[in-house]
């Protein structure tokens, strides 16, 4: 991820807690309206965006080496893969209690403390139902023992967003996993 | 100031290097990721899937070549002195492997000479010669190995002579892709598994094991003395009666007799007595384990022992086993 969009996202998402604000109060009054229309549409109050990208080495304008981020379809054993959800409030009113869910993809591990989401907690499952930080994450291996689970050992990531994503608004959450 | 921080992480992580994985995803798999969403809207909660993305595994071209025998002893004018190597498919598809010879290596002593033919697909295994190993014709029978599945190669060259004693000659035998070769990294763009494009791995898709012939005047003798004892006390063959049989083996010269293999036919009329093999005063089992010795039923009775490689150093290996007269 090159600086120039990461500072792009945080903007945005710093943005965040005041758009809300403003959006609770004055548009209350069209959230009944929006509420009629939006079960008419398939599409829900938030688009959920996945993008898979690999980083690519490349040499910058002053001859720097330099990393960014380009769009992979095709894949080998090995290849890291940074996935990018993007969240984004296509409704007038804010959405609260936003949380995204996301499986390891097959045939992928998941880099440990790789996921992000500015202003969200991330959680890990071993399950894909119960949800916990990683130091609460454990296994119990064949000898009975039971040890602290890895990264690659995790089924889902969950990022809970703690403030509502006003109308217009991103929120982004990302994770870095590897071709098994 | 949070997110500058994490945007450094991201950046170090990248400095860990994948491993080069034996085992992956195989060649053609497809990769899909849907992420859900879940919110409360006006006090309604909903959730929305995310578009799926899907990714294709490409078929990477990697394989090893690993040397299965140590040094081969040999004698001048010694004929299809065999270096045994193992191929392994390490990339993640079904490859075709192509394979070649080359006697003529610089940095040893003497040259071998390929014998006729050279190489032979080791069908069974075993590490030997046997009548069921294939030679190898190049673009007839090179071997189809899935992904992780490896094939055993003979590798069959002659001793020239007159040789010293102590001199080395090499033989190298390379296993490459036939999709084809190239730099890490080089692409063969939809020449893989399932139409994917192959790329080829960090062997660059060919690997070769170089084998040494060592000259050596090693010579193995064996001497074998019988002992019968009858049912009545006596010492006549008699059914019944069974036979102790002792053989000493002994190294002499200079050099290494590798992988040394005594093998005894049961003689006609008689049967072997179970759990009676023993080296050196230790006794081993029957059947095929750790230890080096076993009785085989087929094709012809007989007792095997692996005496590994034996020096004059090595002393006298004594063998015992006992048959009993039918």
């Amino acid at each position: 991820m090159n600086k120039g969009n990461a500072v792009k996202i945080g903007t945005m998402l710093l943005g965040l807690g005041s758009a809300v604000a403003l959006a609770q109060t004055p548009l209350l009054a069209s959230n009944t309206a929006a509420a009629q229309q939006r079960p008419a549409q398939k599409a829900g109050c938030i688009e959920l965006k996945s993008v898979a990208e690999t980083e690519e080495s490349y040499r910058d304008a002053n001859g720097q080496p330099a990393v960014r981020l380009v769009p992979v379809a095709k894949v080998v054993p090995g290849t890291q893969v940074i996935w990018t959800l993007s969240a984004t409030n296509v409704c007038a009113v804010a959405a609260d209690k936003v949380f995204i869910d996301n499986p390891v993809p097959a045939h992928m591990s998941l880099l440990g403390d790789s996921a992000r989401g500015a202003g969200a907690d991330v959680s890990y499952s071993l399950d894909g139902k119960q949800f916990a930080p990683p130091e609460q994450l454990r296994v119990v291996d064949a000898d009975g023992a039971t040890r602290a689970a890895r990264a690659d050992e995790y089924t889902h990531i969950r990022w809970v967003f703690r403030n509502s994503i006003g109308p217009g608004q991103l929120a982004a959450a990302s994770f870095r996993a590897t071709v098994r | 100031m949070k997110l500058r921080a994490a945007t450094a992480l991201l950046l170090s992580a990248t400095a860990l290097s994948p491993a080069a994985f034996a085992v992956g995803a195989l060649a053609g798999a497809q990769i899909q990721n849907t992420a859900q969403v879940s919110y409360v809207v006006g006090g309604n909660t909903a959730t929305q899937n995310s578009n799926t993305v899907s990714l294709t595994v490409n078929e990477i071209l990697d394989v090893v070549a690993t040397l299965q025998s140590g040094d081969v002893s040999v004698t001048p004018g010694a004929t299809n002195q065999i270096v045994v190597v193992r191929v392994t498919n390490t990339g993640n598809g079904s490859e075709t492997f192509r394979l070649t010879l080359n006697s003529v290596l610089g940095g040893d002593d003497f040259d071998p000479t390929p014998s006729s033919p050279a190489i032979y697909l080791d069908n069974d295994a075993s590490g030997t010669l046997t009548p069921g190993d294939t030679p190898y014709v190049a673009g007839t029978n090179d071997p189809v190995l899935a992904a992780d599945a490896f094939v055993t190669i003979l590798v069959l060259n002659d001793i020239g002579a007159p040789l010293a004693t102590g001199a080395r000659g090499q033989t190298r035998l390379t296993a490459a892709a036939l999709t084809g070769t190239g730099a890490p990294g080089t692409a063969f763009a939809g020449q893989g598994t399932g139409g994917t494009d192959a790329v080829a791995g960090t062997s660059g898709a060919d690997a070769f094991a170089t084998g040494t012939y060592i000259v050596s005047d090693i010579a193995l003798a064996a001497n074998k003395t019988a002992v019968v004892t009858d049912p009545f006390g006596g010492a006549r063959p008699v059914p019944g009666a069974r036979i102790a049989y002792q053989i000493v083996v002994t190294a002499t010269g200079t050099g290494t007799a590798s992988t040394a293999v005594f093998s005894d036919v049961i003689p006609a009329n008689t049967t072997y007595v179970p759990a009676s093999l023993s080296l050196n005063g230790t006794a081993m089992t029957d059947v095929s384990d750790a230890d080096a010795g076993q009785f085989l039923v087929a094709p012809s009775p007989r007792v095997s022992v692996g005496l590994g490689n034996l020096t004059q150093a090595s002393g006298p290996q004594t063998i015992r086993f006992t048959v009993s007269i039918n």
